[in-house]
């Protein structure tokens, strides 16, 4: 008898058609704002996903996710720019990076029980951003640094890139999520005391899972780069953080593929909010207080799962 | 002896800061992260009262206390009261919050540097040290109204009543004593005592929206080195941490300081997570 | 034949208190013994102590003559050493199922079918039915059942139960005895119990160590605990706890 969900045909397929789907649609309608909508939208995707996977499943929330994407948008950045090497490389290293913040701040705050670990997050988020101001002659300041190559010219074809890139993280991460990995990260979320009684090393999960969710957000945050073709310190703004918390509540937390829903619906939101101009963030914050009140459980996801359900006898 | 005294006026400022972060987590176990809006909000009320209504300096502090201190009871009550079975719930709705106020901030005022009026505009010689008089005026202020917060918790019924709920929530309710209110009162005097702060400082710290990101930021570096729910543990760690910086900022340069409070966060969860008068670790 | 469990002079203080004063005590293969105590005499310290959830000031446990009083309390459960606890919080959000299965992925555990073998120890607890139930919904006894289940996935050697029997009516407790006797006996575990009830465990064990205020006070087979005047003293003064000839 299988002891693991595993990844579930039927979203699976759902998914591949989502992509499939959104893939094309810049082809039906041509020009550059779209696809660019689209590709700004599907890293929001890989960076909620990333988010999911650890705070949505451990129940340990992340208040300083645009640490990780920061840190990554900026290695791209400065190998680029700064070192000269090619462009390829910023994935891999963008990785690197965010990985190792991910293990220095994971390991003093994620032993402990309480809210310590999304305050340190979300403290050193802030701080480094002062970081990036402060020490403006490295890092380019208020205007970060700027003229970084493209990996890919032509934008269809790198928005194509990037939706793989998300099709296959979201694969990945929905794929540990169903399997032992995400039994664990949930029971964590269960009770600590229990895990322990149960013999599993629980801060070593939990602190594996951050820097899982570090590696992509970094990554995300080197593709922005080089869609940007310039990095700044609002990178690392709490504004980042809570959009992309919001954009995970909106899909359902814990589910995976429900964030990239919850991504792609915001995006396209504040491109329709564009004539709200700096109102803008004001409406996420609001949103986000009317979804915690009101809708915790998130949109997409509960309405997959009636569409599921009524395909098929109860 | 430059640092002796910088530092005590910045160890004066944090320590009201945290002493109030700190007692509302105490007390009603709320790690409030709307405590910087408050601190913003009464930079922005005493600069508004006093340029656009024309008020007096002294009236206008009063008055921002008290609209920040009512702000931070309706906070209290409506936003956050509701979600306090999930403590990330109260952790994500006060950040909304604090969020939602400073866009506010932002759409009304716009991000440029504002003024807030100094109560006192000539500079003193002390020591041989030339010091702003509102930075002396804010050390003394802050000493009084620490020294009355706590006067205030040994020495009244009302302070009493705070210490039995900070220690044992459910024995008071069964004695009686209105935890409701208490905790609204006591939300009243950490938002009160983070609006004077920001009364205080505005002068000579930066006022503008994201104002409240840095205070937020060093009060949960304090009350981690001092202890969580400990008001001496929060006041000692204010001294450490504003003297701290001082000296890193003197010694080293200014650009450093900002390391020193997530070192010292960091630092202190690896090796002594209670903090130096903390009774847990964890909650 | 040398002892499964050896605990040497144990010692632990919360704060000013004392609550475990050099505690001495040895398990053998196959036993079943119970600690018997009225609240607050240090049991459940003990048991915490043992299985690595606080630490001891000083003293030592040696599992099969290995030292484990450092260790931490996942290492010590794949030792071979697997405890309940009295407040028994299941995974909140996990199935019946999913929370064996959490206790089934240490190195103890050797079979590749995790599935049919989670399945196979909550028909053994009774809860096969269940199995596919919110776990949070259980009720009381089920609970404890379902801890016991989620205990044994993780292949113990020796099980440690924290007074299994506290707030269960009379036929759940008797019900509960038989599956621990059968436990006993099939799966040759050795059991150390923690009661404060006498009644309970005077059937089930074979061996009772009595403690007051972190210390011994007795030992011997069930029927002569009973009989021990420091027993019966440190019980006087507390309600009538040895519930001999009452019903519970």
């Amino acid at each position: 008898m299988k002891a693991f969900k595993g990844l579930d045909t039927l979203s699976s397929f759902g998914g591949l058609v989502a992509l499939l789907l959104l893939g094309v649609l810049p082809t039906l309608f041509t020009g550059k704002y779209l696809v660019g909508v689209l590709t700004v939208a599907a890293i929001y995707g890989i960076w909620a996903v990333s988010w999911d996977f650890m705070s949505g499943l451990t129940g340990r929330e992340n208040f300083g996710h645009s640490l990780f994407i920061g840190v990554g948008a900026y290695a791209a950045g400065f190998l680029n720019v700064h070192f000269g090497v090619g462009p390829w490389w910023s994935l891999p290293a963008s990785m690197l990076v965010s990985m190792l913040f991910a293990v220095v701040l994971g390991f003093p705050t994620l032993r402990l029980k309480g809210p310590y670990f999304a305050l340190a997050m979300l403290s050193s988020a802030v701080i480094m951003q002062r970081l990036m101001l402060i020490f403006w002659e490295y890092t380019g300041g208020e205007e970060g640094i700027q003229d970084i190559t493209p990996l890919i010219v032509n934008p269809l074809h790198y928005y194509w890139f990037v939706l793989a890139v998300l099709g296959g993280i979201t694969l990945l991460l929905s794929w540990m999520a169903r399997s032992r990995w995400g039994l664990i990260l949930r029971a964590i979320r269960g009770d600590e005391a229990t895990c322990l009684a149960a013999g599993l090393p629980i801060t070593t999960y939990k602190i594996v899972s951050l820097v899982i969710s570090a590696a992509f957000a970094g990554l995300g945050g080197a593709l922005y780069a080089h869609y940007q073709l310039q990095v700044s310190p609002q990178l690392f703004a709490v504004v980042t953080s809570i959009t992309i918390i919001t954009m995970v509540y909106v899909g359902g937390m814990g589910t995976i593929f429900g964030p990239v829903g919850g991504a792609l619906l915001l995006t396209v939101m504040t491109e329709g909010l564009r004539n709200f101009g700096e109102w803008r963030l004001m409406i996420y914050s609001l949103l986000l207080i009317f979804i915690l009140f009101f809708l915790p459980n998130g949109i997409i996801a509960p309405i997959w799962q009636k569409m599921r359900n009524l395909g098929r006898p109860s | 002896m430059e640092i002796l005294i910088y530092g005590a006026v910045t160890s004066a400022i944090y320590a009201m800061l945290a002493v109030g972060f700190t007692l509302i987590f105490g007390v009603a176990r709320i790690l409030n992260l709307a405590h910087g809006s408050f601190y913003a909000l009464g930079a922005y009320s005493a600069y508004v009262l006093t340029t656009l209504a024309g008020l007096p300096l002294w009236l206008a502090a009063l008055l921002s206390i008290a609209i920040v201190a009512i702000f931070g009871v309706l906070v209290e009550k409506i936003l956050i009261r509701p979600l306090r079975s999930s403590q990330l719930g109260v952790l994500m709705i006060s950040l909304a919050t604090a969020l939602v106020v400073e866009q506010a901030l932002f759409l009304i005022f716009g991000s440029e540097y504002r003024n807030v009026p100094a109560f006192i505009d000539t500079k003193f010689n002390l020591f041989g040290v030339d010091v702003a008089g509102q930075r002396l005026l804010t050390l003394a202020v802050a000493t009084v109204a620490i020294g009355g917060l706590y006067a205030f918790i040994q020495f009244t019924r009302l302070g009493s009543a705070i210490l039995a709920i900070s220690q044992d929530p459910l024995a008071a309710k069964y004695m009686g004593i209105p935890s409701d209110r208490i905790f609204s009162l006591v939300m009243a005097i950490s938002a009160g005592l983070a609006a004077l702060a920001g009364v205080m400082a505005g002068p000579f710290l930066s006022v503008q929206p994201s104002m409240h990101l840095l205070p937020i930021v060093k009060a949960f570096a304090i009350v981690v080195v001092g202890g969580l729910g400990s008001i001496p543990g929060s006041i000692a760690a204010a001294f450490m941490l504003g003297y701290a910086e001082t000296i890193v900022a003197y010694l080293v340069s200014g650009s450093w300081t900002e390391i020193v409070s997530v070192l010292a966060t960091l630092l202190m969860l690896v090796f002594r997570p209670a903090g130096l008068f903390g009774k847990r670790a964890a909650f | 034949m040398s002892a499964l469990l050896q605990v040497k002079q144990l010692d632990k203080h919360f704060g000013g208190l004392h609550v475990l004063k050099n505690f001495n005590m040895e398990l053998h293969k196959g036993e079943i013994v119970g600690i018997l105590g009225p609240n607050g005499a240090g049991k459940t310290t003990l048991f915490n102590l043992l299985t690595g959830f606080i630490p001891a000031d000083s003293g030592e446990v040696l599992l099969r003559g290995q030292p484990i009083r450092q260790l931490k309390a996942n290492t010590i459960v794949g030792l071979g050493m697997a405890r309940t606890f009295q407040l028994c919080r299941p995974f909140v959000g996990l199935t019946v199922l999913e929370n064996v299965l959490v206790g089934s992925l240490g190195p103890r555990v050797k079979t590749h079918d995790l599935g049919e073998r989670a399945m196979h120890l909550l028909a053994q607890v009774g809860l096969a039915d269940k199995a596919q139930q919110a776990s949070e919904l259980l009720s009381y006894g089920d609970l404890r059942r379902l801890e016991i289940a989620r205990a044994l996935a993780t292949e113990p050697e020796l099980l440690l139960l924290d007074e299994p029997f506290a707030g269960l009516g009379s036929s759940e407790i008797e019900a509960l005895s038989v599956l621990i006797r059968q436990l006993h006996s099939e799966q040759h575990l050795t059991i150390l119990l923690i009661e404060h009830k006498l009644r309970e465990f005077m059937q089930l064990v074979s061996r009772v160590v009595a403690i007051d205020f972190g210390e011994i006070i007795a030992e011997g087979s069930p029927a002569d605990i009973v009989k021990d005047p420091r027993v019966i003293e440190a019980y006087i003064g507390k309600q009538n706890p040895l519930n001999l000839d009452n019903h519970a």
